[in-house]
């Protein structure tokens, strides 16, 4: 991806002066990563009219003047539908913004006055944010770069529980009794392909996060393509060396060429020119769909997340790595839909969130980064209110299911940790779904979104 | 010389150690015996707080004296009224009455001290309170801005407080509702006492500098200081009677003897340099600034201390942003020439 000279020298320039960051928005699919994206270019376009953003000092004291859509770096990358994206929000009645499908790209340029004068401080400065958005699924693919062939199917039967098993029963039956010294048939392999390929499938309706390889689910343009004619061989018992040693035309090495071939020419590129290059990081977190699905899919999406995180960089910034080697250097973790529980149980789903990303929380301790977890919903799609019942006064929300039903409903509470496994069977949680209140202003209502802003680019607005 | 002593013989046993405490046998207990977590016991938690704070002082004799003098009086004064009454001896009873009500009096306004010292621990119980706010919920951090809004005396169609109010969302969390009261609530004021220290110092600084009698300067100072503390309890909400401003005057002044000692340490350079300059200027001026910016530094004090809400450290207003103030306002006092000298342009 060369870029023109001058582009490159003035983008260079700009990131000298620490006047362009490059946010990275993470988060599986159904995450609410395309929400979180249109309701902050939204709430940055409306900063200062209508939008509320009390918990951001520099839109609170009137500083910030609002942000403008420039024309992005890469002219080769869709750009982000926020139009899209915000009329189907303005629809009767308002739905979600569609799943992202592929990679789009957004570059915002927001204006404030600076809160303090001084010699070199222009009366109007201005921050330019590169925004990414991609599908969810292919973020998995991000921990293939760590694996060969032989280390992925290890780990891939690592953690597979009985309710994973029978789901990809089909394929497994077949799969087992392959030899991987036997000579590859094109094919069966096809098929066993297709088949693991089906599998995957199941288990992201089933409510599974962990789920690679992600172009499996969401081919995009390789869709047939032999590369994704590959699985991992369950039972490899022999050692690799010998496996190694294999002739090209058996099974095992046919599968392991094309492993190598999807790693270096899918997922790296993509790595390489979306992923690298990043200065700040929000993880978003579904944790109400996770605890809807149960313990086993709970523990998948913390194991996902675990691995997910290692994908990343993080460190200091100095004006060297700012220009040569960026480096994430604050992170905001959120649990994302807070509008679907009552905003007294706000502070345990935060709890939650923290047990779920204990481990890879730990690590960031240890490199000493600066981690906000917060609670947010981008765009909300309840009202909070009080209902007296049985003499008892109850928070409660209002809003309308996605089926069109009008409810005013307490979802229950969320546990601050993980409940046991038989707390799922005898009682079990089911947060409901909602859709999008109709907008009445210009500006989306939110939750924390002001609060996640502050925390992410705050620091770089005064 | 004595002599020397004859052998004497000791018992070889030891006599035994008296045991300190007796040891528990070791006491199992059936599972089904209801407990419950270990708690540190009340006391021993209780101990540091109790030692570290200052001792309560109570004056005893004082109530002592000051009760029974006023009982005892105002008995005799009125035990005494039948008799001059009977006895038609008019000026005595005349006498008796103003006593009374003299007493009367005098009670009143100890009670009406009393209430105001009431007051300003109220208003030391806020402080905590609002301090706790990030640890407490929604609904006790709302109820406590309204709290707070009584006590600097807001209306309902206040502008801040309707913009604090459209800026709280049921989804707040105490830490952002106490993040909001800073702002909408507090920021304002914080400016105006900002304002009132500024002006109060500079013109404390300037009758300094042209005062030309040292004995009215000291008395000037301490007056004007007395006011300045006032008119910031005032801004915060607080009323002070007689003895709660000796209180929190002397609060104020301990604080600056000791907790504000290391902070002077690294304005004194500073400080140093701006007299240095001053004093160039002229010895008045030097000692104009000086006394401006002790003024000042006791405004900044007394306003840290009646704040409802602890100053964090961005918001937290230095001594460095008055100086320069205070420093304009000694040169343009130096440099306003006299009309007779006055250099033709």
């Amino acid at each position: 991806m060369r870029q023109p000279l001058s582009r490159e020298l003035s983008n260079l320039l700009e990131r000298g002066r620490d006047r362009q960051l490059r946010l990275a928005v993470t988060g599986l699919s159904q995450a609410g990563k395309t929400a979180f994206l249109t309701s902050l270019v939204n709430q940055l376009r409306h900063a200062g009219v209508e939008a509320q953003l009390d918990l951001l000092p520099v839109a609170r004291e009137g500083r910030l003047l609002g942000a403008q859509r420039l024309n992005q770096p890469d002219l080769g990358v869709p750009r982000f539908p926020y139009d899209p994206g915000m009329a189907a929000l303005r629809a009767t009645p308002p739905r979600w913004p569609e799943p992202t499908r592929g990679i789009s790209e957004l570059r915002l340029q927001l204006r404030y006055r600076p809160a303090q004068q001084g010699w070199f401080t222009p009366d109007i400065a201005h921050l330019t944010l590169d925004l990414f958005d991609y599908p969810g699924e292919w973020l998995l693919d991000l921990p293939l770069l760590q694996h060969d062939f032989y280390s992925w199917c290890q780990a891939q039967s690592l953690h597979e529980g009985p309710h994973r098993k029978v789901l990809f029963s089909e394929w497994l039956t077949e799969a087992e009794q392959l030899d991987p010294a036997a000579e590859a048939d094109e094919a069966k392999l096809a098929a066993l392909a297709d088949a693991y390929a089906q599998g995957l499938r199941r288990a992201k309706q089933a409510g599974f996060s962990d789920l690679q390889p992600g172009r499996f689910l969401l081919p995009g343009e390789l869709d047939g393509a032999p590369v994704l004619q590959f699985f991992p061989l369950p039972e490899l018992n022999a050692p690799k060396e010998t496996l190694e040693a294999l002739p090209d035309t058996s099974i095992y090495a046919t599968l392991a060429a094309r492993f190598r071939y999807y790693q270096q020419q899918v997922v790296r590129p993509f790595y390489r020119d979306h992923f690298r290059r990043f200065d700040r990081q929000i993880v978003l977190v579904d944790v109400l769909g996770a605890l809807n699905a149960g313990p086993e899919r709970f523990e998948d999406l913390s194991h996902a997340l675990r691995q997910l995180m290692q994908s990343f960089d993080y460190g200091k910034r100095s004006l060297l790595t700012r220009l040569f080697a960026p480096k994430i250097d604050r992170l905001a973790i959120a649990a994302t839909k807070a509008d679907h529980v009552t905003p007294d149980q706000h502070g345990n789903v935060v709890q939650l969130l923290e047990a779920l990303l204990a481990e890879p929380l730990k690590d960031l301790r240890f490199a000493d980064i600066p981690v906000k977890a917060l609670s947010l919903a981008a765009i909300r799609a309840t009202e909070a209110r009080e209902v007296l019942h049985e003499g008892k006064r109850t928070p409660a929300l209002k809003g309308t299911t996605l089926e069109g039903e009008d409810v005013l409903v307490y979802p229950g509470d969320v546990p601050n940790r993980l409940p046991k496994a038989d707390f799922w069977q005898q009682q079990g949680f089911d947060f409901p779904s909602f859709r999008p209140m109709p907008i009445d202003s210009a500006a989306l209502s939110h939750i924390r979104m002001d609060a996640a802003i502050d925390w992410l680019i705050g620091d770089k607005l005064i | 010389m004595s002599n020397p002593q004859p052998r004497r013989d000791f018992q070889t046993e030891e006599a035994p150690a008296p045991s300190p405490k007796q040891l528990r046998q070791r006491e199992s207990f059936a599972a089904t015996e209801s407990h419950q977590p270990l708690t540190p016991q009340a006391d021993i938690k209780a101990l540091p707080e109790a030692s570290l704070s200052t001792p309560r002082k109570r004056r005893w004799g004082l109530m002592f004296a000051l009760v029974g003098g006023a009982t005892l009086g105002s008995v005799e004064l009125a035990t005494g009224i039948p008799d001059a009454f009977s006895q038609s001896q008019w000026m005595t009873m005349a006498w008796q009455l103003f006593g009374i009500s003299l007493i009367g009096l005098g009670g009143l306004s100890l009670l009406k001290e009393l209430g105001r010292l009431r007051r300003l621990k109220r208003h030391d119980r806020l402080r905590h309170d609002l301090a706790e706010l990030p640890q407490r919920s929604t609904k006790q951090a709302q109820s406590m801005a309204e709290q707070l809004k009584r006590q600097l005396k807001l209306s309902d169609d206040d502008p801040h407080w309707q913009a604090f109010q459209r800026a709280c969302q049921p989804h707040h969390s105490g830490e952002e509702i106490q993040t909001l009261l800073r702002y909408h609530l507090l920021a304002p004021r914080d400016r105006e006492a900002q304002r009132l220290i500024t002006r109060m110092s500079g013109e404390t600084a300037i009758m300094v500098a042209i005062s030309p009698l040292t004995l009215v300067d000291m008395a000037l100072v301490a007056w004007r200081s007395l006011a300045m503390v006032d008119r910031l309890c005032r801004l915060y909400g607080l009323e002070l009677g007689y003895a709660s401003r000796l209180r929190l005057f002397r609060n104020v002044l301990h604080n600056m003897a000791f907790a504000g000692a290391s902070e002077l340490a690294t304005d004194a350079s500073m400080d140093m340099l701006s007299l240095d300059l001053a004093g160039r200027l002229s010895a008045r001026a030097g000692q104009g600034l000086a006394t401006g910016l002790l003024s000042a530094r006791l405004g900044l004090r007394a306003q840290r201390l009646c704040r409802p809400v602890a100053f964090t450290d961005q918001e937290q207003p230095k001594l460095a942003d008055l100086r320069q103030d205070l420093w304009r306002q000694i040169k343009r006092l130096d440099k306003e020439p006299t009309p007779a000298t006055r250099p033709q342009k």
